[in-house]
Order: C-alpha cells, then structure tokens, then sequence
C-alpha cells in the first residue's frame, strides 16, 4: 500500500517537474512581444511627460488628458461651464466624460423606441412600407419584417433574409439586392440613436435630416445592385 | 418575455429600452470613445494633425471637409462608434464645425463598420463571395456620394 503512494506521490511529483520545466523552456515570442513590452515601460515609466514636441504622445498621463474646469470664479464675479464635463478638456478623461454625456441620450432614445415597438408602432411601418418594396427596390412585400429588424440589428437582417431565401419566399436575385441594402447603413435605426447621438450636440440641423438623407442614399445602394442583379446571368 | 410583449406597459418598455441603451452606452460606446479621444490626443500631442490635415486636404476637400477628417472616415470603416468617436473628438478641439460634422455623420452611417458587416451581413445572408467586391464598392460609392451632396444642404 505504502508503496504504491510512494509510487504514485512520485509521478505526480514527475508531472509537476514536467509542467516546471516547461515554464521554465523559453518560450517562443514574436519580435513585436519585445518591441510593445519597451514601449509600455516607456509609456508607464513618465520619462516623457514634460518633453518638448511629438514623443510627449508617448506618456500614460499626457494621453490620459484632463477633465475640463467647471469655470472660475473671483469675488464673486466670473464664469461657469454649461455642464459636468467642463471645458478645455482634453484626452481619454475628457472622452470619458463625453461618453457620459451621451448616454442618458442614448438611454431616452432606445426607451421611446422600445414603446413604440410594444405599441407594434414597428409594425404599423411595416405595413406602410410593405407596397413600396416592389417599385422602391424590386424586392416582394412580405420583406417588410425582415427590413425593419435589419434597422434594428445586422445580424436579425441577415439572418431573416437567409430564411426567406432558404423557404423559397425570394429568389436569389432580390435575396442579393435585399442584402445590398442591408449592407449599407446596416442597423440604421439602432446605430442612428446610439452612436450618431454622440454627435447629435455638434449639429446646427434637425436631427432628422441626415437621417433622410442616409435613407435615400441607401435605397440608392440597394437599386445600385438592383441593376447590377438584373444584368448578370447567374447569382 | 419576448413573445408576452404587448402585455408590457409603458414604464416596462421604456426601462427595458432604456436599460439595452445603458448597456450600448457603456459597453460599446464609452470604450469606443474613449480609444477614439486617445488616439486624438496622440495625434495632437505629436503634430500629426496638422500633417494629416495638409495630407488629406485636397482629397477630404471635395466633400466640403477639412483634411483631418480622413481619420474620421478610417475609422468609421472600421467601426461605426470608432468614426462617431472620432469626429467627436475632433469637433471638441474645433477642428471640425457644425456642417463638417452633418456630412461626417451621414457618411458614417452608411460606410460605417463596413469591415465588421463583411462577415455579419453578407456571411449569413448566404452571398457568393464573387458578389462581395460589387457589394462593398457600392457600399463606398453611395456613402461619398451622400457626403458629396450633403455639403450643399446643409
């Protein structure tokens, strides 16, 4: 009994060695390891903080940038930044604070489009936009729901356009043209109110309008490749 | 929970909308932004933003823009929050104005991500990868041509 533990103490003691050595083994590593490993110490080590011209880019704090000032005041008199993320800013704090001023935009916008859609308002557009898919893109009207989710989601598009190709609903020519226009401004909707929103305060126009614009220009897409669908002979 | 969504009511839509925008908000967004403005503060720290302005000058011209906006457009290519990113940082530092942004926007939501959709737009849909070259040329074609008309209307 005693022997076989020993014995057996012994191999795990083996199979730990093993695994040590090869810890121990150098370990192959691309030149690229070495050059990104010298250029973090460097970057964390603050030699560059207070030099002169373009190798200041490479400190931890210069990129880190500052948080804006909230504004300054001297008896009683002075001015005060319009919101949190102050002005003068600059760097990824400033970034972060930016980012924190979108989200309760992106937060209201999402919130209202999700009623809308319990309200089967998604729905109601479907409806609208289903007799215009044939003139519109050359593509049959029961399309309509799988083109209001690709303003939702990419990957809801795509995904339902495969199905209706694979059941026969449309051929291979509009499942190409549909696909188009899916590719094109892909989850318009969703990407419009989330991301674009982070520029939405820099606009001098109503939001709605390039919004119409990027619409227009992707039926354009769409029909850009309903001519080219119509020309070839095999899809 | 899907499927009994018309048995929600206002507050519960608008929480559950609201909550998928706090996540977009800070798992999509924040860290895009946050790599857009490092990158900016990078490019301003070193000089480069006067380079890449005089660079791209010409070219970016065309579409009533200023040459730094070339980042704008690489970036967007990439991902859509990167270009969003991006023109935020540079409309910040006042390097981009109101009309330069709309343009911006415009071309982002159409080219935007385009390397991304490669793989989750035409992969899926079932395309023949001969298609993809006509697919992805549209794609550009209509987005500065979007750009190119968006300068006079706004």
């Amino acid at each position: 009994m005693q022997d076989e533990k020993k014995i057996k103490t012994d191999t795990e003691n083996s199979k730990i060695k093993k695994s040590n050595s090869i810890s121990d083994t150098k370990q192959k590593v691309r030149i690229a390891g070495y050059i990104s490993l010298v250029i973090a110490i460097l970057f964390f080590s603050g030699i560059f903080k207070d030099v002169e011209g373009p190798l200041r880019a490479l400190d931890f704090t210069n990129v880190l940038g500052s948080f804006g000032k909230l504004g300054t005041l001297s008896e009683g008199s002075g001015s005060i930044a319009g919101n949190f993320r102050g002005t003068g800013g600059a760097g990824v704090r400033d970034g972060w604070l930016f980012a924190l001023t979108l989200a309760p935009a992106v937060m209201l916008a999402l919130g209202v489009v999700k009623i809308v859609e319990d309200l089967d308002g998604l729905k109601a557009a479907q409806n609208l936009l289903s007799p215009l898919l044939r003139p519109c893109l050359g593509i049959p009207g029961f399309c309509g729901l799988a083109l209001i989710a690709s303003l939702q989601s990419t990957d809801a598009g795509s995904a339902m356009t495969r199905a209706l190709y694979d059941k026969g609903f449309i051929n291979d020519k509009e499942a190409l043209i549909f696909t188009g226009f899916q590719f094109s401004a892909g989850a318009l909707l969703t990407n419009y109110l989330s991301s674009g929103a982070g520029l939405f305060v820099f606009l001098e126009v109503p939001i709605f309008i390039p919004l119409v614009i990027i619409f227009l220009f992707k039926f354009l897409a769409g029909n850009i490749i309903r001519l080219y669908a119509m020309r070839i002979k095999e899809v | 929970m899907n499927e009994k969504s018309e048995k929600r009511n206002f507050l519960q839509s608008f929480v559950l909308g609201a909550r998928s925008g706090f996540n977009l908000s800070f798992t999509s967004m924040a860290p895009n932004v946050l790599f857009a403005f490092a990158m900016i503060q990078i490019l301003n720290l070193t000089g480069l933003t006067d380079l890449i302005g005089i660079v791209f000058g010409p070219v970016m011209g065309i579409f009533g823009l200023p040459g730094i906006s070339a980042t704008v457009i690489i970036a967007g290519i990439l991902s859509t929050g990167g270009g969003i990113g991006v023109a935020a940082g540079l409309a910040t530092n006042g390097h981009l104005d109101s009309s330069d942004v709309a343009i911006l926007l415009v071309g982002i939501m159409l080219f935007g991500s385009l390397v991304q959709y490669i793989g989750r737009v035409l992969g899926p849909a079932g395309i023949k990868s001969k298609h993809y070259p006509m697919l992805i040329g549209v794609n550009l074609l209509a987005a500065f041509l979007a750009m190119f008309v968006t300068q006079f209307l706004v």
